[in-house]
């Protein structure tokens, strides 16, 4: 149980320290060009670790479904949803929702065994973590945002 | 509103891609789920960025070095990712790698690493995380 949080974490800080690279690299960098490179280096660095880890067996697709191939396509959906809600909402805003919105899909499909993940029926103690963190997120993002408003408003005023 | 049903379906897709490869990694094996994924993601921005036009890959030479290797984080990230929801399902995953992203960001945006702009965090940030570690040990209980 904990391993398996553990790793998550790993992959969360990860995703942390990738974000803020690529926000540097968008910086300077077209969208489309930044997601491209983002995503080709994604593949170079899956493909190396593959062949280190199992060899030619990597290229053994002996299961291997159609629509496996358009799952990267995903990966895209997300760039373009994202960039769009940033755009009309502001930052702080936009991840905000969508950080909820990751943790709401994740617990339905997890309570509907959807995608062959393991089915969990919906209990109290589900739907009240999962508040907890929205309340956390919503916290983490928003209380600082709040704080800046009330700092500025004797500014205004002198001015 | 527009702007809220591209940020829920943003959260959407995220979550989708780790129920997806957690999914293609037990029919094909995780780093080749990582590798397919990470292909077509690539070969359908490329085929995006050559029609849009707009943006050169020359652009890129004025980005320092490091920041370009960013996107090679995926395949530890998808590895972890796909391992932690074979064990403890999707929910819990999603929770450990949002407290542990957040925290990751807290952490170099009040240092100002990385060129960062330092921004002020304090003390609403920490409660913000420390209320989603309560909300998965209420999850998991």
């Amino acid at each position: 149980m904990w391993q398996g949080l553990l790793l998550a974490a790993f992959g969360g800080a990860l995703v942390g320290l990738q974000n803020i690279f690529n926000k540097r690299v968008h910086e300077k960098a077209s969208p489309w060009t930044t997601t491209t490179l983002v995503l080709g280096m994604g593949f170079a660095a899956s493909l190396l670790m593959g062949l280190l880890m199992e060899g030619e067996q990597l290229f053994n697709l002996g299961n291997m479904k159609l629509w496996f191939w358009f799952s990267g396509v995903i990966g895209v959906g997300v760039v373009v949803c994202i960039t769009q809600a940033t755009k009309l909402l502001g930052p702080t805003y936009a991840t905000s929702i969508a950080l909820i919105s990751q943790i709401g899909f994740a617990l339905w499909w997890d309570t509907q065994g959807w995608m062959g993940l393991e089915k969990v029926p919906f209990t109290f103690n589900q739907a009240a973590g999962v508040l907890i963190i929205v309340g956390g997120i919503l916290v983490f993002k928003l209380g600082g945002a709040v704080k800046l408003r009330s700092a500025r408003k004797p500014l205004k005023d002198a001015g | 509103m527009k702007g809220w049903i591209y940020a829920v379906l943003g959260g959407g897709f995220i979550a989708l891609q780790g129920a997806a490869n957690a999914r293609i990694s037990a029919d094909i094996g995780t780093w080749q789920a990582a590798t397919i994924t990470q292909f077509t993601g690539f070969v359908t921005a490329l085929l995006i960025a050559l029609a849009v036009g707009g943006g050169s890959f020359k652009e890129l030479k004025r980005v320092k070095p490091l920041y370009l290797f960013g996107g090679a984080f995926a395949a530890a990230v998808i590895y972890s990712n796909v391992t932690a929801i074979q064990s403890v399902g999707l929910t819990l995953t999603v929770a450990a790698v949002l407290i542990a992203q957040l925290a990751m960001t807290f952490v170099i945006e009040s240092r100002g690493w990385f060129g960062i702009a330092k921004q002020k965090m304090g003390l609403p940030q920490f409660i913000g995380i420390a209320m989603m570690i309560a909300g998965v040990i209420v999850l998991k209980s």
